[in-house]
């Protein structure tokens, strides 16, 4: 049927060479290979600028439009003292002298080149004079952090209510999905429809009681255990898409392990969980980049406590200090990001294992 | 007695049988259920009772019930009514954008044209992991007139006058960095379309912009709709994917920053709950329309029922 019906489609391109025809669709498919490139590329100039900037020095920051790029400036030393090279326009053509002698009116120059000519008087403005550079990467601005900031406690405060929330959450979620996709439970519709409806109850709704609670009535206030305790309990996200997955295995598994003994628990830990592995990697990974950028909890728990602060919060510790571009910030934004950036880019598992929980809707 | 103890027998082994699966299964998800009942349930009524009292931080043995009064407070506060439908505006302008931002990007990044697909899949979820303060100061860094790159390469070369730092930018910029998820999912979807109904419409004449609305949209209408839901809960400050960490609660979510201002710099705990409460029942509101709505045009493959997407 598909073959008679596409017959007529072939003859209308049988006076076009194959050639031809082929030259168009490579044209085709590089045009779409370049734009999608140019955008990907657009979209994340951003980390570049980032990048670019964390390594100009502070005094290429504070002068107006400096280049982009990292860069310092050129400069001549004559009779003992240094002087920065200006690029002045002369009768033959732009010069790239030293200004020795700023004046409002004329300035007076030396030619690195000649420098015997001695001093070369210049009418005009100085300051209208674009100076002259050299690229030059500059890591003052993170040695200057890393001296500065305790990176390292930072580091060890934020991991570990990573590795303690993360063995929490991944434990009680696999066991909750475990469960949901695996037993009938009486009134288990309701309780998975109650499940959903817990993705959907935003933080800041129980925010009023579970703040009083954990302050006042635990006095939980300074320590990690208001960070650290929701997620013993599970997260429904993570609950929901692990049950999805557990559901694509098939059923067969588990009655052979069962026709040889194995229990509930057994059947969990030997063939649901590692049939589920790079689900659950996955979903470890969407925890960990969770608690990499998590701020509403360490605010509202760890702000007084300056040895306990987490990555994210002295980020936005500098906000409050009027962190401004000229002042470290980009540098202090890769030291912020490159860790998970890093862990990102380093696995397989997160990229392709999404797209296989999307298949599964 | 020999007939009695049969009858018990051979009801009871198939109920027990029942009953064993049912507790064994209960046993497993105890830990949600009990935290749903402490960490959901338990502060949502805890925070119903609060809204009908003056609970203050300081002098907690002073609460009086105060009735509706909470409630009725909020329909005379003007900050609470411009909060609210900040945060509402907020959802409208963004969470369409990031919707059809990465449905476009997920039809075209599913070419099969496309070389090294898996790099640049990565490289577009990338930005979708960098928490929300490294996102503000990059996009502070980015709009600074002399050195950002937005006044150096677009605005001077254009002669534009500098665009400052409007906050609509920031909006913006950290929507378009939030599409990773939403990309991901419907990417996945697209790809596990069959391609003969792609064939089969190709032959009966279909071009490509019907195709994808004609096949494409409905077959991954699970996926845009699961991308919404997830969108949403994002919006409105619920559990997320991936979250970002949030700073700038005025900007991405009016109500919660007004939430937080009334409970910490004016201690107001029973007035805070209120607005909590108004705020959890627009948030319900708006799911059950979007969960209601899904029934026309959602397409769900014959086994799957509604509660599971």
């Amino acid at each position: 049927m598909k073959a008679i019906a596409k017959q007529p489609r072939r003859a209308a391109y049988h006076h076009v060479s194959t050639l031809t025809l082929r030259a168009w669709e490579f044209t085709g498919t590089a045009l779409l290979n370049l734009f999608i490139f140019t955008l990907v590329a657009v979209y994340l100039s951003p980390l570049a600028y980032m990048l670019v900037t964390s390594l100009k020095s502070q005094q290429q920051m504070r002068e107006y439009l400096s280049p982009i790029l990292p860069a310092e400036r050129v400069t001549f030393t004559y009779e003992g003292k240094t002087y920065s090279l200006y690029k002045v326009p002369t009768a033959e053509g732009i010069k790239h002298w030293a200004l020795v002698n700023p004046n409002r009116t004329y300035s007076e120059f030396i030619d690195p080149q000649h420098p015997e000519a001695g001093l070369i008087r210049w009418e005009g403005s100085w300051r209208s004079l674009e100076g002259v550079y050299r690229f030059k990467l500059d890591w003052s601005n993170y040695a200057f952090l890393l001296e500065h900031i305790d990176y390292g406690r930072l580091l060890k405060n934020t991991l570990t209510i990573a590795l303690i929330s993360e063995v929490g959450v991944l434990l009680s979620s696999i066991a909750v999905a475990y469960g949901f996709s695996r037993f009938r439970l009486p009134g288990g519709k309701f309780l998975f429809f109650l499940l959903i409806a817990t993705i959907m109850i935003p933080d800041s709704i129980t925010l009023v009681p579970s703040f009083y609670i954990y302050t006042r009535v635990l006095k939980w206030g300074g320590t990690f255990l208001p960070l650290l305790a929701p997620h013993l309990f599970g997260n429904a996200i993570f609950i929901f898409l692990l049950r999805q997955n557990f559901k694509s295995i098939p059923r067969d598994l588990d009655e052979a392990a069962m026709l040889d003994g194995a229990g509930p628990l057994r059947i969990l830990t030997t063939v649901i969980a590692p049939q589920a592995m790079p689900a659950i990697i996955t979903i470890a990974l969407l925890h960990f980049f969770y608690i990499w950028n998590e701020l509403r909890f360490s605010s509202l728990y760890l702000s007084t406590r300056h040895d306990l602060w987490t990555m994210s919060f002295s980020g936005q510790a500098f906000q409050t200090y009027g962190f401004t571009p000229e002042k470290l910030q980009a540098s202090a934004v890769v030291l912020l990001i490159l860790p998970v950036l890093l862990l990102f880019l380093s696995q397989r598992f997160f990229m392709r294992d999404l797209v296989v929980t999307g298949l599964e809707k | 007695m020999p007939p009695l103890s049969k009858k018990v027998v051979s009801s009871e082994r198939p109920l027990s049988l029942a009953r064993y699966e049912a507790r064994v299964g209960l046993l497993f998800i105890l830990p949600w259920l009990l935290g749903f009942v402490l960490l959901k349930l338990i502060p949502l009524l805890t925070a119903l009772g609060f809204s009908f009292t003056d609970f203050y931080m300081l002098e907690p043995e002073r609460t009086r019930f105060v009735g509706l009064a909470n409630y009725a407070y909020f329909l005379r506060d003007k900050m609470a009514g411009a909060s609210l439908f900040g945060s509402i505006g907020y959802f409208l302008l963004t969470v369409p954008l990031e919707l059809c931002v990465a449905l476009a990007l997920a039809a075209i990044f599913s070419s099969k044209r496309l070389r090294a697909r898996l790099l640049l899949r990565t490289l577009v979820f990338m930005p979708s992991i960098l928490s929300a303060i490294a996102i503000y100061f990059i996009w502070d860094g980015l709009t600074t007139p002399g050195s950002g790159w937005i006044d150096r390469l677009i605005l001077r070369p254009l002669n534009l006058p500098s665009s400052g730092d409007s906050l609509y930018s920031f909006l913006l910029m950290n929507t378009l960095w939030s599409i990773g998820p939403g990309f991901l999912i419907m990417l996945g979807a697209m790809q596990g379309i069959n391609p003969e109904l792609y064939e089969a419409a190709r032959v009966d004449g279909a071009g490509p912009l019907t195709r994808f609305f004609s096949i494409t949209i409905p077959l991954i209408s699970p996926a845009i709709f699961f991308t919404l839901v997830i969108n949403l809960t994002g919006a409105f400050g619920g559990s997320v994917l991936l979250d970002r960490g949030v700073t700038f609660r005025q900007v991405f979510s009016p109500m919660e920053s007004y939430i937080n201002y009334t409970m910490f710099s004016l201690s107001r705990l029973g007035y805070a709950s209120a607005l909590t409460w108004v705020m959890f029942l627009v948030t319900m509101t708006i799911t059950v329309i979007l969960f209601q709505s899904a029934r026309r045009w959602v397409y769900f493959p014959e086994e799957t029922t509604h509660e599971s997407f």
